[in-house]
């Protein structure tokens, strides 16, 4: 008896593998070209919030832009 | 443009938990729709957060800067891209002065067969972004620029071709050459 338990368990313990190796595989994702990849990486990668923040800092510190010369300037020596 | 400009000239002392949207609105929505491809470009091609989040602090204040110089003659995405990528390459230059790195041998990819039929396959999602960026680092860096541009759905053939100084047909030949260079990194990643 004690054998044919043994084969029973062992049936049941690759069953699992098995089960457990078939999940995964369906688990898998798939991109059907390396733009889809990157799409999907960039999509999940968001720009950290302290980026924003300096920015906002750096900005104020910046002295007023000058605004943009007329054309007619830009014809001058 | 101009009111925002003044505001930010005029309160020197804001305190610095001041948002960009108080201090330069118009420049918040130009950062909130292009700063994540600008990050995600500048991370790809640095390999490194901390690096790429100085990178990009430094790209949109050249922007913040140059805001004036913008004749829209190239659309605005395009323009700030321009300057991200000479961000980048002057960092890597600069990092290639003092540290001199092998370059992937480019012939070798090319003559690299490859099945880029089939796709490309992550069990673990968590590893996509440590895959992709072991892989575009064995590339020669011009694939690995065409290939983070051409993912940007926003940008054509022609204006990749621009930013890279080339025509819109050769970079089709050579994102060929790129795409099946990937597929060969990527799956030597698994």
């Amino acid at each position: 008896m004690k054998p044919q338990s043994s084969n029973f368990q062992h049936e049941q313990k690759e069953q699992t593998v098995e089960a457990q190796q078939a999940a995964q595989k369906t688990a898998a994702t798939e991109f059907a070209t390396v733009e889809e990849a990157l799409r999907f990486d960039a999509a999940r990668t968001p720009v950290p919030e302290s980026v924003k923040i300096r920015l906002a800092d750096s900005v104020r510190k910046e002295p007023a832009p000058q605004p943009p010369r007329p054309w007619w300037r830009r014809l001058l020596p | 443009m101009a009111d925002v400009l003044t505001q930010a000239a005029l309160e020197p002392e804001l305190s610095t938990q001041v948002g960009l949207e108080t201090v330069a609105p118009d420049f918040a929505e130009l950062y909130e729709a292009h700063s994540r491809q600008m990050f995600y470009l500048c991370l790809r091609l640095l390999g490194d957060p901390a690096k790429a989040e100085d990178a990009t602090h430094d790209v949109f204040l050249k922007v913040w800067r140059k805001l004036g110089q913008f004749r829209g003659e190239s659309s605005c995405r395009t323009w700030i891209y321009r300057i991200a990528i000479n961000h980048c390459r002057n960092l890597q230059q600069a990092w290639a002065a003092r540290h001199i790195q092998p370059a992937a041998d480019d012939a070798a990819l090319q003559d690299t067969v490859a099945d880029t039929s089939s796709p490309l396959q992550v069990l673990e999602l968590k590893e996509l972004g440590e895959r992709i960026q072991q892989s575009l680092d064995q590339l020669p860096p011009e694939y690995r620029l065409l290939l983070l541009l051409v993912a940007d759905e926003e940008l054509s053939y022609d204006q990749i071709g621009s930013l890279t100084g080339q025509t819109a047909g050769a970079v089709r030949g050579k994102l060929h050459r790129a795409r099946k260079a990937f597929a060969v990194e990527f799956r030597k990643t698994a």
